[in-house]
C-alpha cells in the first residue's frame, strides 16, 4: 500500500514544488552559514596580524616608557567559532566576535560593537535554523491541508470509501508518506550542511538534529489535527497558515516586545557615564582619592609611592580603574537584567514549540545571549590577568624589553555547552503527543 | 459605469464580510494586537526618551561643572550623544531596535554607536517584532486576502455572478464594485490605527523637534490608503482568474507568504552573499594603514609632520617651536584631528558604500513587490530607517570633530607652549560657552529623495492594479 502512496504522491505537483524549494534554500542556508564561517576566520586573521602589527610598531616608538606603551597597545580576546554556529547564527550577528581592549578602564571598551549592515540584522540570518522552523512547517501544510478534503472535493473520496474500511487508516498512512518525504529532506540537509561546513557530529549537532525531528512532528501532528476536523481545504488552508502565521511571528514577537518593554535596560547607559565620570573627576581630586580605593582593590601594590606633585602611572592606572569600580554596580544591575530577560524568554518559550525550538538552536549553537554575556565574564577576568600581569613592570619602570610580546597574542576564549535532553525535549514533545492524540482520536470516527 | 451599482456591490461585500465568522476572529485578534502595539509601542517610546534625554542633560550638566583645567582633557573628557526616537517610531518600529543608541565622543576616536536594544535582546527578536506598521504591512494584508479570495470565484462558482450580468450589471460595475468594497473593508483597519496614531501625533505637536511629523503623517496615510487598495486589486484579480475559490486562496497565501516573508529576506541575504562586509578590525587596520601612510604622530622623525613644523616655524619667523605666538601642541593636534577624521570618513564612506549595494538588490525588488515599497517608505517615514540612523551618527560625528576642534583651538590660543611661563589651565567658563549637542531629525524632503524609488514602485503598483481591474472588465468570465 506505501508503494503505492507514495508513487501517487510522487505524481503531485505539490511534491515537486517542495522538493526543490526546500532543496534550493536550504543549500542556499547552508552556503550562507559558510560565508559567515569564512568571514569569521577572516576576521580572526585580521585580528592577529593587527595584533602582532600594532605591537612591534607602537614599541618602536615607545619602548622608553611602557606605562605610555601599554596605554595604547590593544590585546584581543575572541570568542573561538564553533562551525555549529553556523546552522543557527542567532545574535552572533549583533553581538562581536572578538573584543581588542587596552588596560585602560574596561567598561567603556567591553560594548564596542562590531559592524554590522542594520538591515541585514532586521531581516534575519537565512540560516538553516530559519529553514527548519520558518519553510519546513509551511511545505508540511502545503502537502496535507486538502490530504482528505482534496479526495472528497474530487469526489474519489466514495470511491474509496466503499473500498476499504480502514478509512482513518488510509489517511493516516498518506500522511506519513508526505511526512517521511519531509524528514528525508531535512536529514539530507542535515549531512549536507555536516559536511559541507565540516560540523563535527558530536552531542550538540545531535541534539539539533533531533530536536528539529520533534519540531517536525509537532506540525505534522498540528497538521494531522486539522485534517481529521474534516472541513474544507479553504478551511484547513485559512486555519493552518493562521496557525503558523500565530507561531512563528505573532506570539514571539509579542512575548519579545513585552519582555523588552517590562526590563527595560536604562542602566546600560548610566554606566557608560558613570564609568566616564569616575574615571575623569579623579584627575581634580587629590591622589589620595584615588590611591586609597585602588590599594584597597590591590593591596599588593600599597609600597608603591604616589608623588603628591607630579603625573605618575600608578595614579594614571588607578583612576582608569575607578572608572570600572564606579560603574561596577550598575553594570552588574544591567547584567542581571539582560539575563533575565532571557529567563523569561525561555520559560515562556517551553510552551511554545517554535520559540523554544529557535533559542535551543541558539543555544545549541554557542550563538544565543548566554553565551556572548559568558565572553564577556571571560573577557572582564582577561582584562584583569593583563592588568594585574602589567602593573608591577609599569610601576616599576621596567624597560619595555623586558616583557616577551611574542607571548602576547591573540587569545581564545573556547565557550562551556551544557543541556539537558530532558529540557530540550520534553515540552515539545508532550505538546506533540496531546494534540497527537485528539487527531487520532478524531479520525477514528471515520 | 453606474456609480449606486456600484456602491451597492461594495455595499454587500462589506457587510457579507463583517457577518463572516473570519472577520469576527480578525477583529478580535486585531483589537487585542492593536492594543497591545500602541501600548508597548508607546511605553517604549516615551519611556526610553525619557531616560535618554534626561542622560544627555546630565551629560552636558556635568561638562559644564567639570573645574578649571587644560582644554585637551576636556577634549579626552568628552561628551555623549544619545539618539532620540522620533513619535512615528510608536507606529513602525523599523530598525529602531538594531542599531545603537549612545555614543561617546572623544578626541582622536570615533567610537561604536552602543547598547542597541537587539545587543540586551535574545534570540526572539528575530520572530520580529509587534508595531502598529506590522499589523497594516504584515497581517492585514493577510486579512484582506482571507476576506477577498472567495469574492468573484465563488460567485462564479455558485453561478450568481450569471445571474448578475443577465440582470444588466456590467462586467465593470462588478469588478470595480467588489474592489472598492474589499478596499473599504480593509480601510477599517487602516483609519482605526490611524486614528489611534493621530491621537500620539497631537501629543506631541508641541515638541519642535517633532514638527514635521503631522505632514509625515498624512503622507503615510496616503500611502497605506494606496497599498490597500493594490492589494485589494491584486486580490480580485487573483479571484476572478482562478477556477475556484480554493485555487485563488492557495495562489493568494502563496502570494503573501513569497511576497511578505520570503523573497525580502532572501534578497537581502543574497545581498549579503554578493557583497561581503569588512569587519571592524579589518577596516580599523585599514585606516591605521593609510594614516600612517600620510603621517605618523607617534614617529618623533614623521616627515609629514616634520614638514608640517618647518613650514609653520618658517611662517612665524621662529626657530623653535617654543617661540611660536600659539600653543603648537594644540596645533599639530587639530591638524591630526582633521586629516584622521578625513581618513576614518572615507572608509566609513566606502563601508555604506557596501551596505547600499547589500540593500539595493531588496530595494530595486519594489517594483516587483509592493511590500518591499510600502515596508521602505513606512519605515523612513516614521524615522526608524537606516538613512535615519546615519543622520543621526553623522550629527554625532560632527559635534565630535568640533568638540575636539575647538578644545585644541583653546590650547592653542590660551595654552603657553613647553617652557614658557603662564597658565596651564584654562577658565572653566570655556566649557559653558560649547553649545551641547542638540539632534533634529532627517529633513522629511530629503527621506522623499531618499524613498524615491519606493514612491515610484507604489506609484506604478496603483497604476498597475487599475489597469489590470479595467481588462478584467473586458474578459471576466462568467462561468
Amino acid at each position: 500500500m506505501y508503494k503505492l502512496l507514495f508513487k501517487s504522491f510522487f505524481r503531485t505537483k505539490i511534491f515537486l514544488v517542495s522538493l526543490v524549494l526546500l532543496i534550493t534554500v536550504g543549500t542556499v542556508s547552508i552556503l550562507i552559514g559558510k560565508q559567515y564561517l569564512v568571514k569569521q576566520e577572516k576576521t580572526i586573521v585580521a585580528a592577529q596580524e593587527f595584533q602582532k602589527e600594532s605591537v612591534k610598531r607602537i614599541l618602536k616608538y615607545n619602548d622608553k616608557d611602557i606605562g605610555l606603551l601599554l596605554y595604547y597597545l590593544k590585546f584581543t580576546l575572541v570568542k573561538k567559532p564553533a562551525n555549529i554556529s553556523a546552522i543557527s547564527i542567532g545574535q552572533s550577528d549583533v553581538n562581536p566576535l572578538l573584543q581588542a581592549v587596552t588596560i585602560r578602564g574596561l567598561e567603556g571598551q567591553k560594548y564596542d560593537t562590531d559592524f554590522e549592515n542594520p538591515s541585514l540584522l532586521m531581516s534575519g540570518n537565512l540560516d538553516l535554523g530559519f529553514v527548519i522552523i520558518y519553510l519546513f512547517p509551511l511545505v508540511l501544510i502545503a502537502m496535507t491541508f486538502n490530504l482528505y478534503s482534496e479526495e472528497k472535493e474530487l469526489g474519489t473520496w466514495r470511491i474509496l470509501a466503499a473500498q476499504t474500511s480502514k478509512k482513518g487508516k488510509f489517511l493516516f498512512n498518506k500522511l506519513i508518506v508526505r511526512i517521511l518525504f519531509v524528514f528525508a529532506i531535512f536529514v539530507f540537509l542535515m549531512f549536507l550542511a555536516s559536511g559541507i561546513l565540516q560540523i563535527p557530529m558530536n552531542q550538540n549537532f545531535w541534539a539539533i538534529f533531533f530536536h528539529s525531528l520533534l519540531y517536525l512532528l509537532f506540525w505534522s501532528a498540528l497538521c494531522l489535527f486539522t485534517v481529521s476536523l474534516l472541513k474544507n481545504s479553504s478551511f484547513n488552508a485559512l486555519a493552518l497558515i493562521s496557525i503558523w502565521v500565530v507561531l512563528t511571528i505573532l506570539f514571539p514577537a509579542v512575548v519579545n516586545n513585552y519582555v523588552i518593554n517590562k526590563y527595560q535596560v536604562p542602566e546600560a547607559l548610566d554606566a557608560m557615564v558613570e564609568q566616564r565620570d569616575g574615571y575623569h573627576e579623579k584627575w581634580d581630586l587629590e591622589k589620595n582619592a584615588t590611591m586609597t580605593d585602588f590599594y584597597e582593590a590591590y593591596p599588593q601594590f600599597n609600597h608603591y609611592p604616589v608623588p603628591e606633585d607630579r603625573f605618575s602611572w600608578i595614579w594614571y592606572y588607578g583612576m582608569q580603574h575607578m572608572g570600572d569600580l564606579a560603574a561596577k554596580e550598575t553594570s552588574a544591575e544591567m547584567m542581571e537584567k539582560i539575563t533575565l530577560r532571557n529567563t523569561i524568554s525561555e520559560k515562556v518559550a517551553l510552551f511554545v514549540p517554535t520559540m523554544h525550538a529557535q533559542l535551543s538552536f541558539n543555544n545549541l549553537a554557542g550563538t544565543d545571549m548566554v553565551s556572548h554575556l559568558s565572553f564577556l565574564k571571560a573577557l572582564t577576568q582577561f582584562h584583569e590577568q593583563l592588568r594585574l600581569n602589567f602593573y608591577p613592570r609599569i610601576f616599576d619602570r621596567k624597560p619595555a624589553n623586558s616583557v616577551n610580546w611574542e607571548k602576547h597574542d591573540t587569545k581564545f576564549y573556547i565557550a562551556e555547552y551544557n543541556f539537558s535532553w530532558i529540557y530540550l525535549m520534553l515540552p515539545t514533545f508532550f505538546i506533540t503527543i496531546v494534540i497527537t492524540f485528539f487527531g487520532l482520536f478524531n479520525l477514528r470516527k471515520l | 459605469m453606474r456609480k449606486n451599482v456600484i456602491y451597492l456591490l461594495a455595499r454587500q461585500l462589506c457587510t457579507d464580510a463583517i457577518r463572516s465568522k473570519v472577520m469576527g476572529i480578525a477583529s478580535i485578534l486585531m483589537v487585542f494586537l492593536l492594543s497591545f502595539s500602541v501600548y508597548s509601542g508607546w511605553e517604549n517610546y516615551h519611556d526610553q526618551n525619557n531616560t535618554r534625554d534626561a542622560i544627555q542633560g546630565e551629560v552636558q550638566e556635568s561638562w559644564e561643572n567639570n573645574p578649571d583645567k587644560h582644554p585637551h582633557r576636556m577634549a579626552h573628557y568628552g561628551s555623549f550623544a544619545i539618539r532620540i526616537k522620533h513619535i512615528l517610531s510608536v507606529f513602525d518600529l523599523g530598525m529602531e531596535n538594531f542599531v545603537g543608541n549612545a555614543v561617546f565622543l572623544e578626541a582622536h576616536k570615533q567610537n561604536t554607536v552602543n547598547f542597541s536594544e537587539a545587543s540586551m535582546s535574545t534570540g526572539l527578536l528575530r520572530f520580529g517584532e509587534v508595531s502598529l506598521a506590522m499589523l497594516l504591512k504584515v497581517i492585514v494584508p493577510l486579512l484582506i486576502f482571507y476576506l477577498g479570495f472567495a469574492t468573484i470565484a465563488r460567485e462564479r462558482e455558485n453561478g450568481t455572478l450569471k445571474l448578475l450580468i443577465g440582470q444588466g450589471i456590467t462586467r465593470k460595475e462588478i469588478v470595480f464594485g467588489k474592489w472598492l468594497g474589499l478596499w473599504s473593508l480593509s480601510l477599517l483597519f487602516l483609519f482605526t490605527v490611524f486614528i489611534v496614531l493621530l491621537f500620539f501625533v497631537v501629543i506631541e505637536s508641541h515638541d519642535v523637534m517633532q514638527a514635521e511629523s503631522p505632514f509625515r503623517y498624512s503622507i503615510l496615510l496616503v500611502s497605506y490608503i494606496l497599498f490597500f487598495g493594490i492589494l485589494s486589486a491584486i486580490t480580485i484579480l487573483v479571484s476572478a482568474f482562478s477556477k475556484t475559490a480554493k485555487g485563488a486562496l492557495v495562489k493568494l497565501l502563496g502570494i503573501w507568504l513569497l511576497f511578505v516573508i520570503i523573497v525580502p529576506k532572501s534578497l537581502q541575504a543574497i545581498g549579503y552573499y554578493l557583497y561581503p562586509t569588512p569587519s571592524k578590525i579589518e577596516m580599523e587596520t585599514a585606516v591605521e594603514h593609510d594614516l600612517i601612510k600620510q603621517g605618523d604622530s607617534h614617529n618623533p622623525d614623521d616627515p609629514h609632520f616634520k614638514a608640517i613644523k618647518d613650514s609653520v616655524l618658517l611662517a612665524n619667523n621662529v626657530e623653535k617651536v617654543a617661540d611660536l605666538p600659539f600653543n603648537y601642541g594644540g596645533f599639530i593636534m587639530a591638524k591630526g584631528e582633521a586629516l584622521s577624521t578625513k581618513v576614518y570618513l572615507e572608509h566609513q564612506e566606502k563601508l555604506y558604500d557596501v551596505y547600499r549595494k547589500q540593500n539595493n538588490l531588496e530595494r530595486y525588488s519594489a517594483f516587483v513587490n509592493p511590500y518591499t515599497a510600502i515596508k521602505n517608505l513606512s519605515t523612513a517615514l516614521s524615522g526608524t530607517d537606516f538613512k535615519s540612523f546615519l543622520h543621526f551618527k553623522g550629527k554625532a560625528e560632527a559635534y565630535r570633530f568640533k568638540l575636539a576642534q575647538e578644545m585644541n583651538r583653546l590650547q592653542m590660543d590660551l595654552i603657553p607652549n613647553k617652557g614658557k611661563a603662564g597658565p596651564n589651565i584654562i577658565s572653566r567658563d570655556y566649557w559653558k560657552k560649547f553649545p551641547p549637542f542638540e539632534y533634529n531629525f532627517l529633513n522629511t524632503t530629503k527621506v522623499f529623495k531618499n524613498e524615491i524609488i519606493s514612491i515610484l514602485a507604489l506609484f506604478l503598483w496603483g497604476v498597475l492594479g487599475v489597469l489590470g481591474l479595467l481588462r478584467l472588465s473586458t474578459n471576466l468570465k462568467a462561468i
